[in-house]
């Protein structure tokens, strides 16, 4: 984990889960750019978690191995599905299906960042 | 999850519990089956023996929102027979995991997503199962 990249993380996350609300309230699906955007959210938890991968694999022992390994893959999951079951039938609804996401990658990485202690 | 949108031969006489609203409640699920089941796996690959009982409960509550997840997103006419039978025993397990573990927390130290009611999840376990039934309330058939 690089705290940076995390803090980038929650943040266009956030920004995520607030667009997702307002396409909602304005009553429309998500539009190209939203889509894009929320797909571009996604790259960014890819190269969180393989950072952090590539960091484990190189030696760093956080506290809780298994759990951790768990948000990493968890959370790269997230988006990919809530993307597409957004898209299988776009209405208002789907802005918010793409916010529950982004919360959850929000959480997630929020999580990680308290799970990033090392060991012993 | 990425079912399909619609299915209409088999969803003729009930609205469909995976479109409108339904499709959030879905996502919800979703997330709670993920995050239910990947705590469930490293709880009981990694540390089984501590606390067996509150590991297994962990693996049910898994199961059920997956269960839950699945029927509510086909939301065919059998399919949300099965999502009542899931959601009813996830409110029966989050009130009494949920009351146990405040009058015995030495046998429950967060280790389920029910615990407390699931304050970890910020009372999401709770809120999921009533915006479940009253979910299916409000399509079911006329």
């Amino acid at each position: 984990m690089i705290d940076a990249l995390a803090y980038a993380v929650i943040l266009f996350a956030g920004a995520a889960v607030i667009w997702g609300l307002v396409t909602s309230i304005a009553n429309k699906p998500p539009g190209k750019a939203q889509l894009l955007y929320v797909a571009g959210v996604e790259a960014l938890t890819m190269i969180q978690s393989i950072i952090a991968t590539a960091k484990i694999i190189g030696g760093f022992r956080p506290v809780e191995l298994a759990t951790t390994i768990g948000y990493l893959i968890g959370i790269v999951i997230l988006i990919p599905i809530a993307w597409f079951w957004a898209n299988g039938e776009r209405s208002r609804f789907s802005g918010i299906v793409l916010a529950v996401a982004g919360l959850g990658v929000l959480a997630m990485t929020l999580r990680l960042l308290v799970l990033w202690t090392p060991a012993g | 999850m990425s079912d399909g949108p619609s299915r209409p031969e088999t969803t003729s006489a009930v609205r469909k519990t995976n479109s409108g609203a339904g499709r959030v409640l879905v996502a919800v699920y979703g997330i709670f089956a993920l995050a239910a089941t990947a705590r469930a796996s490293v709880q009981i690959l990694t540390k089984f023996h501590q606390a067996p009982l509150a590991y297994l409960l962990s693996a049910l509550a898994a199961l059920i929102y997956i269960v839950a997840t699945v029927t509510l997103a086909r939301g065919t006419r059998a399919s949300r027979r099965l999502a009542l039978v899931a959601i009813i025993i996830e409110l029966a397990g989050v009130i009494t995991i949920g009351t146990l573990s405040v009058l015995d927390p030495e046998a429950f130290p967060r280790a389920t997503v029910w615990s407390v009611y699931g304050i970890g999840y910020g009372f999401v376990p709770l809120v999921l199962p009533i915006w479940g039934l009253a979910w299916l309330w409000h399509t079911r058939a006329p």
